[in-house]
């Protein structure tokens, strides 16, 4: 029976706790319609669930949710292919199959089974980050098609508006018609790049919940969750034979999301890796990191992911800041350079770099980069140079970097913890 | 891998002489053994056929059509399936639990694939 209460819960247990079984329902019914059709799948999935919000309010929330929900959607799959009207465009092998009489139900049990499903969704990752959809586009659909975020959640995990998101999905399906994008996982000789490309979305997915320090904490932490999750449907794929990159990237993943909670205070502000309570890392997550950092190590190929997995281990197996081995940080660092001659990985060796040789050493490395874009315009470069001057007591110097670093800074908590820095810069007469 | 056609011949009226508890238990095993080819990946098509089959012959030069003889013969449905080779179509065959229930032949067809160009 309907109690008041399911009429405040209803939209919520919808909305969110189904953000997963909405990614599984959009990959089982894209398969079924084609990728052309991504949209329509949406929809439908969107149907289902307001057809759920509708009869739970009135008839009370089932006892098994999840199950009522996917037979739904069987249904509106299988009246959807069989409308006359439409039946020559869902032309998939799947689809087939739900056309006919002998076949349907024993299709629809084993699209909508459990490893099925699971493969759909790597389907969907190979889709949604084809190499033909822009890097923004990759990030939009896959967090909005396999990990069933709202247009606003996206657009708040980014700092956007609806409308700006809503642009980059709909460029993102215009493509996959257009280039005729399948959805299947590549063929072996194609595998090791597209691969790549995924693991650099879910990456950045990761990266934006991780480094961001404004926006709501729980999308932010959703993000970085997503991205895991993600990654472990690949590390469980039996299509995918070389998976030391994957079991690199899950370490990388883990061993950086165990430090999540001691990063920010209760007041919200930044705290520095050096000032962090490292009783609050969460053991759990970090023991995780280890092992699937050991399952990497099973491929001589050291990928970029393999390096920052172990920088990021270093940083986990110390027992504080001091006792930090920055010494191996710093042979990771040189190693990474050689793989990656970003800017930003240069600005990160330098930190290294100021703890085994001494900030002066760091500085005149900083200094050479100071033309380089993206570094140029980037708060963290300033920062980090302002920290530099300051640990080898050139406070007028830092006041000026940490002033251009606030300056640059679109985060209030960074801002914030930017000028108490520049606080004792003045205290020490700058 | 090669496709076979497998069609199913039966007798128009067996279906009605089932007693209902056996059609039913018919049905469920025919949707098992079904389920389990899709599973195993190995049905690419299969249908039923309708009633009203109508059967074209040419004689003297002349085309004519008429009605398929339903009550004796009936083709009750097509399978399309994928198989490593002939006996292995012809184990996919042997499987089918229609031949538990009502007298039944299946015929197992190679179908020619496309010769690959040079």
């Amino acid at each position: 029976m309907a109690t008041e209460s399911s009429y405040d819960n209803v939209p919520r247990l919808v909305d969110h706790l189904f953000r997963h079984e909405t990614g599984k329902l959009v990959a089982v019914l894209t398969r079924i319609f084609g990728p052309h059709h991504l949209e329509l799948a949406e929809d439908v999935v969107q149907d289902t669930l307001l057809e759920a919000i509708n009869v739970w309010n009135y008839k009370g929330i089932p006892e098994h949710p999840i199950p009522w929900l996917y037979k739904v959607a069987k249904n509106k799959a299988l009246n959807i292919v069989n409308r006359e009207k439409y039946k020559r465009e869902y032309a998939t092998a799947a689809a087939h199959l739900l056309k006919s009489e002998w076949t349907a139900n024993a299709a629809l049990e084993t699209l909508f089974s459990e490893s099925e499903i699971r493969d759909d969704q790597l389907r969907m990752m190979f889709t949604c980050c084809h190499p033909a959809i822009s890097g923004d586009s990759q990030v939009a659909l896959t967090l909005k098609t396999l990990c069933g975020f709202s247009l606003s959640e996206i657009a708040r995990a980014f700092l956007t508006t609806e409308e700006n998101i809503n642009k980059r999905l709909v460029r993102a399906r215009q493509k996959i018609r257009e280039e005729k994008i399948s959805f299947e996982v590549p063929q072996p000789e194609h595998l090791e790049d597209r691969l790549d490309a995924v693991l650099q979305t879910i990456y950045l997915l990761f990266n934006e919940g991780y480094n961001a320090s404004t926006g709501p904490y729980l999308i932010r932490y959703e993000l970085c969750a997503e991205a895991i999750r993600l990654t472990e449907i690949i590390s469980v794929s039996s299509s995918i034979v070389d998976k030391s990159k994957v079991f690199a990237c899950l370490a990388l993943m883990y061993l950086n999301a165990s430090r999540f909670s001691a990063r920010q205070n209760a007041q919200g502000e930044i705290v520095t890796m050096a000032e962090q309570d490292r009783s609050q890392w969460d053991k759990l997550l970090m023991a995780k990191g280890f092992a699937y950092l050991d399952q990497a190590a099973t491929n001589k190929n050291i990928s970029v992911y393999h390096i920052l997995a172990a920088i990021s281990a270093y940083h986990c197996s110390a027992a504080n800041f001091a006792s930090t081995d920055w010494n191996s940080i710093l042979l990771l660092y040189d190693k990474l350079s050689e793989l990656d001659r970003s800017p930003l990985v240069a600005l990160n060796r330098a930190i290294a770099l100021s703890k085994v040789s001494g900030p002066e050493t760091a500085i005149a490395e900083l200094e050479k980069l100071k033309d380089l874009s993206p570094l140029k315009s980037y708060h963290l470069y300033y920062s980090t140079l302002g920290e530099f001057y300051m640990q080898a007591g050139r406070f007028t110097e830092a006041k000026n970097a940490l002033t251009t670093a606030i300056a640059l800074s679109q985060l209030p908590a960074e801002q914030e913890l930017l000028r108490k820095r520049l606080e004792i810069c003045n205290q020490n007469g700058a | 891998m090669k496709e076979f056609l497998l069609i199913v011949r039966t007798e128009g009226e067996v279906w009605t002489m089932l007693p209902p508890d056996k059609l039913r238990q018919h049905i469920e095993h025919g949707t098992a053994y079904i389920e389990k080819l899709v599973q195993q990946g190995k049905i690419k098509s299969a249908q039923p056929l309708d009633r009203g089959s109508r059967i074209v012959t040419k004689n003297d030069g002349l085309v004519k059509d008429a009605p398929f003889n339903e009550t004796k013969e009936v083709i009750a449905g097509y399978f399309l399936v994928v198989a490593d080779s002939i006996e292995e179509a012809v184990a996919i065959a042997k499987d089918n639990p229609i031949f538990d229930d009502i007298p039944s032949t299946i015929e197992v067809h190679p179908i020619k694939p496309i010769p690959a160009s040079a």
